[in-house]
C-alpha cells in the first residue's frame, strides 16, 4: 500500500467486511447506471412517439421495463448484502463484549483467590471481632485511669477556687435592730385571729 | 464549467455566485506593476479563486478551461485575466499553501492544472476525522466510495470529493496513526482508530 506501518492491525474479518462493502458499492453504482439507462429509454420512447414511430417507442419501453426488473432484483441483493455486513459488524461487537466479560471475570477470580476464599474471610472476621473486643477493653482501662487523674485535678481546682473566694471582703453586719420575741408572737396571734374571722 | 474534476458534485452548482466588489473593478484584471499592489492583488485573486472553487465544488482547476469561465472573464466589463497572470496567481497561491500544480507547473500551451486548496489536505483530514468521531465509526471498515458518495455523507463538505484528494487527506490520518488504508487499488477501504 505504501502507507507507513501502523501499530493497528487489519484483521481477516476487516478484509471480509471490506469485500462485502465493495460488492455493495458496485451494486450501488450499477443501480445508478441502470437508472440513467431507464431515464434515457423513457426519453427515447417519448421522442419516437412524437415522430409517430409507435413500434420504436414500444421497443424503448420494453427495454426500460427490463432495466427496471434488473433494478428491483439488485434492490433485494443490496438489502441482503447490507444485512450481512451489519450482522458481521454486530457479531464483532459481541465478540468484544464477551472478551471484556471474560477479562472481568478473570480479574474478579484473581481478587477472590488473593482474598483466600470464604473460610479465610470468615476466620478474618472472627479475628477482627476479637481484636475489636480487646481494643475496647484496653480503651476502657485507659479511660478509667484517666478519669481518676481528672478527678484529682478537679478537686485541686475546687480548692484553688475556694481559696480565691475567701480572700474576697464580706459585707458589713446590718445596723438595724432585730424585732423582739414578744413582738413576733403578737403578730402571729393577730394573723390567726384574722383567719378564724374569715372562716366564720 | 469545463474544469477538470473527476468526482461528481453533490448537487448542481449554485445558480449565482456573488463575486466581490474588486471583480467589477477593471484594474483587477490587469497585472499591477507596483510590487506591494501586485501582492495585494494576488491575495484578493487567491481569496476569489478559493471561494469560487468552494461554491462550485471544484477540486482541480484547469487554467486553459477556466480562462473562458466567469472566474477569469468578466463579461460585463469585457475584461479577461491573461494566461500568464493566471499562472502567476496560482503560483502565488502555491507559495501560500493554497494550490499545488499537477504535473509540471504551467506545462506547455495548456497552462497547467492545479489543485485548489480551499481546504488543505490537512483540513480535509480533520473534517473526515471529526465526522468519524461524530458518527462513532472508529474501528469500522469503510470503503473510499462510501466516504464520498454515500447518502450518509451527503450533508458533509467532503461529499463528492475527488478520489485523489481523498487519498491525500487519508494519508495525513495514516501518518498520524489515526487510520489505515487497505485493499486493492480500485477497491480500497479505510479503518479509523
Amino acid at each position: 500500500m505504501g502507507n507507513t506501518p501502523s501499530s493497528h492491525k487489519i484483521s481477516a474479518q476487516d478484509k471480509a467486511i471490506l469485500d462485502m462493502k465493495n460488492q455493495r458499492d458496485k451494486l450501488h453504482q450499477y443501480q445508478k447506471r441502470i437508472t440513467v439507462l431507464t431515464d434515457r429509454e423513457k426519453a427515447i420512447a417519448k421522442e419516437m412517439l412524437a415522430k409517430g414511430n409507435k413500434q420504436g417507442a414500444l421497443l424503448a419501453l420494453r427495454r426500460k421495463k427490463y432495466q427496471e426488473s434488473l433494478l428491483s432484483r439488485t434492490d433485494s441483493q443490496l438489502e441482503q448484502l447490507e444485512k450481512l455486513a451489519s450482522s458481521v459488524e454486530f457479531a464483532l461487537v459481541q465478540k468484544d463484549i464477551v472478551f471484556g466479560l471474560q477479562q472481568g471475570t478473570k480479574v474478579l477470580q484473581e481478587i477472590h483467590k488473593e482474598m483466600g476464599g470464604l473460610e479465610h474471610v470468615e476466620k478474618l472476621m472472627g479475628e477482627t471481632a476479637d481484636a475489636i473486643a480487646y481494643q475496647k477493653e484496653v480503651s476502657e482501662m485507659l479511660g478509667g485511669r484517666i478519669s481518676n487523674q481528672d478527678e484529682d485535678e478537679v478537686e485541686d481546682e475546687l480548692e484553688a477556687m475556694e481559696a480565691e473566694l475567701s480572700s474576697v471582703p464580706l459585707p458589713d453586719v446590718p445596723a438595724a435592730e432585730l424585732p423582739t420575741k414578744m413582738g413576733v408572737e403578737a403578730a402571729k396571734e393577730e394573723r390567726e385571729e384574722q383567719g378564724v374571722r374569715m372562716l366564720a | 464549467m469545463t474544469t477538470t474534476h473527476t468526482s461528481t458534485s453533490p448537487g448542481p452548482p449554485p445558480a449565482t455566485f456573488s463575486f466581490p466588489r474588486d471583480y467589477y473593478f477593471p484594474p483587477f484584471f490587469t497585472r499591477q506593476p507596483q510590487r506591494t499592489t501586485f501582492h495585494a492583488q494576488c491575495q484578493k485573486w487567491s481569496s476569489l479563486i478559493q471561494a469560487y472553487c468552494r461554491a462550485h465544488r471544484i477540486w482541480k482547476l484547469s487554467l486553459v478551461d477556466a480562462l473562458d469561465t466567469d472566474l477569469f472573464y468578466n463579461k460585463r466589463l469585457g475584461k479577461r485575466l491573461s494566461m500568464a497572470d493566471a499562472r502567476e496567481i496560482v503560483e502565488f497561491m502555491r507559495t501560500e499553501g493554497r494550490a499545488e500544480w499537477i504535473g509540471k507547473p504551467g506545462a506547455g500551451e495548456e497552462g497547467g492544472t492545479a489543485w485548489i486548496w480551499w481546504r488543505t489536505p490537512e483540513e480535509w483530514a480533520g473534517a473526515i476525522a471529526e465526522w468519524i468521531d461524530g458518527t462513532a465509526q472508529k474501528n469500522t471498515v469503510l470503503t473510499l466510495y462510501e466516504l464520498t458518495e454515500s447518502e450518509a455523507t451527503a450533508s458533509e463538505e467532503f461529499h463528492g470529493m475527488d478520489p485523489e484528494l481523498l487519498q491525500k487527506a487519508l494519508n495525513v490520518l495514516v501518518k498520524r496513526g489515526k487510520a489505515q488504508v487497505f485493499g486493492q487499488e480500485d477497491q480500497q477501504g479505510v479503518k479509523f482508530f
